[in-house]
């Protein structure tokens, strides 16, 4: 059996529910012999490879746990293994693309949090600063007047969020950092804009900016959206950060 | 056997260094940790300085503040570059992202030598990409594995001009396959150093392991080892489980562990450096203090298992 072969059939079963199916479909896909496939069967049936798994399950549940800590500490122990272990049960914790994955775990988690909650508040921060932060090492802001007036379409930046508070952050960060009961939900919203262009990456955004972010959900051109009452100033600065992109 | 490539040998022949005591970075002890009383040079894993990003394969940036604190708290101690991330063993292609950041890592640091894991942990995915499988494995006792892996050795050797190691695994698969002419995982390991004329980093935790995992006599087993190749030696502890003895590096090193520093560190004449291994999870509770003994006790043992060995400092 070749080296890739080996390598392919041992890695599968590694992270397969079913075993047996996956060396079955091997058997095909590589062509593997009678011995070789009996070999590999008392490999991967071992005491050794049994351990071998729980030992990778045990290191991705602490790569996808380590990767959102803020956010899994406001929730219950239970609520913690629940999502963990569903998230590695699914093929997470072993991506190579560590920062991605994370934002997407805490995507994942934010799916299953109240909304709205302190709890979902800092999950999408989390996962607003690892996108903001990943794009940062790759973004250059972009010459302003090319994209300015001549029907170019504009989308929400790939590397940005806004993510909405319902009480003065630095109350709620206080009182986690205290170990302290959270704050009383508020009824209003603050919202803060995560973009690869900022300084600290992050910043507070007005209303009007955060209402110009989620406009371009639906990307739409500047002369549309001057027309639709966003000043060319607005538009400009958040493009200038990242905030917003050309398509 | 495979044939020996013709590309010329990398820079093993310039050891031995003079020995030296090391301990790995781990951000969250005290700068005041990294002092050349206590250490005589920085083992730093590169990836933890990283952020990586996926930009058509892999890529590993180097985030500045990091590497900033890194240097800051090695001060002027040298330093040697302990991979995670380049899974040469693998047969679908290692990981070039890596080599990349170590391009730029080098410019930046420059180390005294290099080295990774005889161990892959990346598979070719449905659509052809690699896919991490989460955990590093041991590799069978191939020709095939041999020659790639040596070839890959001589790359890397030739690359940054320093020495190239390669570290013996810890794992759990007792039955893997080997062909004859390799025999087993020791065999396997001389037959890629000697083609990729590289170094052999000796983990006597993860031989320990191994010897108690697949029943066999840890001392017995340093015969079977190239000791004329080995340049670095770790330590570390570990803990059983489920029957099995895990490479775990949460603790100090085990009393039978020692005994193996004793009866190899004699017996490898190019040693240039033996590092005690500890996850950086585990530091502050294990505690800068216990770290200190343990990196005293090396010196203590090569004073009184190899006298006469070139010394960083006495």
């Amino acid at each position: 059996m070749s080296l890739l072969a080996h390598q392919t059939v041992l890695g599968r079963c590694l992270r397969s529910s079913d075993m047996e199916r996956t060396i079955a479909e091997a058997v095909h896909e590589f062509a593997i012999d009678r011995e070789r496939l009996r070999e590999i069967g008392d490999l991967v049936r071992g005491a050794g490879f049994g351990f071998t798994r729980q030992v990778q399950r045990s290191w991705c549940m602490g790569r996808t746990a380590g990767a959102a800590q803020l956010t899994l500490s406001l929730l219950t122990i239970e609520q913690r293994r629940s999502l963990v272990g569903d998230w590695v049960d699914g093929g997470g914790g072993a991506a190579l693309d560590v920062t991605s994955e994370a934002a997407a775990f805490l995507a994942f988690v934010g799916r299953h949090l109240p909304d709205p909650s302190h709890e979902l508040s800092v999950c999408r921060m989390e996962e607003a600063a690892y996108r903001a932060s990943a794009a940062a090492a790759s973004f250059t802001p972009p010459v302003l007047t090319l994209s300015d007036g001549r029907g170019v379409p504009l989308r929400q930046g790939r590397g940005s969020m806004i993510v909405y508070f319902f009480t003065d952050p630095r109350r709620l960060f206080a009182a986690i950092t205290a170990g302290e009961p959270l704050p009383a939900l508020g009824k209003k919203g603050f919202p803060y804009l995560f973009a690869p262009g900022l300084a600290t990456l992050r910043r507070v955004a007005s209303c009007a900016e955060a209402r110009l972010w989620h406009r371009l959900e639906v990307p739409t051109s500047v002369p549309a959206l001057r027309a639709e009452g966003f000043s060319r100033r607005r538009v400009m600065a958040l493009l200038a950060v990242g905030a917003i992109e050309r398509c | 056997m495979p044939a020996v490539p013709s590309a010329p040998a990398p820079p093993l022949g310039a050891y031995p260094g003079a020995f030296g005591v090391g301990f790995s970075y781990v951000p969250a002890l005290p700068a005041e940790f990294y002092r050349p009383d206590l250490l005589d040079f920085v083992e730093i894993t590169p990836e933890k300085l990283c952020r990586a990003r996926w930009d058509a394969g892999l890529s590993l940036d180097l985030v500045p503040d990091k590497l900033r604190q890194a240097q800051i708290a090695c001060g002027d101690l040298p330093i040697v570059v302990h991979g995670i991330e380049l899974s040469i063993g693998s047969a679908a292609g290692w990981n070039s992202g890596y080599l990349r950041m170590l391009d730029r890592f080098q410019e930046a640091w420059p180390f005294l030598w290099h080295s990774e894991h005889l161990s892959y942990q990346t598979i070719p995915g449905r659509d052809g990409g690699p896919v991490s499988i989460g955990t590093p494995l041991p590799l069978p006792g191939s020709d095939e594995a041999a020659q790639l892996i040596g070839e890959r050795a001589a790359t890397v050797g030739h690359r940054y001009g320093v020495p190239f190691l390669l570290e013996n695994p810890a794992h759990y698969l007792s039955n893997l396959p080997y062909d004859a002419d390799i025999g087993d995982e020791f065999g396997l390991m001389t037959a890629v150093t000697e083609y990729g004329s590289c170094g052999q980093l000796l983990d006597l935790h993860n031989l320990y392991c191994n010897a108690l995992n697949h029943g066999f006599d840890a001392f017995a087993a340093l015969d079977r080892i190239e000791l004329g190749r080995v340049i670095e030696i770790h330590l570390a502890g570990g803990r059983r489980e489920q029957g099995f003895w895990v490479d775990a590096h949460d603790s100090l090193v085990p009393a039978p562990v020692w005994r193996l520093l004793e009866c190899a560190l004699p017996r490898c004449p190019r040693i240039s450096g033996v590092v005690f291994e500890l996850l950086d999870f585990f530091a502050p509770s294990v505690g800068a203090e216990a770290i200190a003994d343990e990196l005293r006790h090396i010196r203590k043992v090569r004073r009184r298992c190899c006298p006469s060995i070139r010394v960083a400092k006495a």
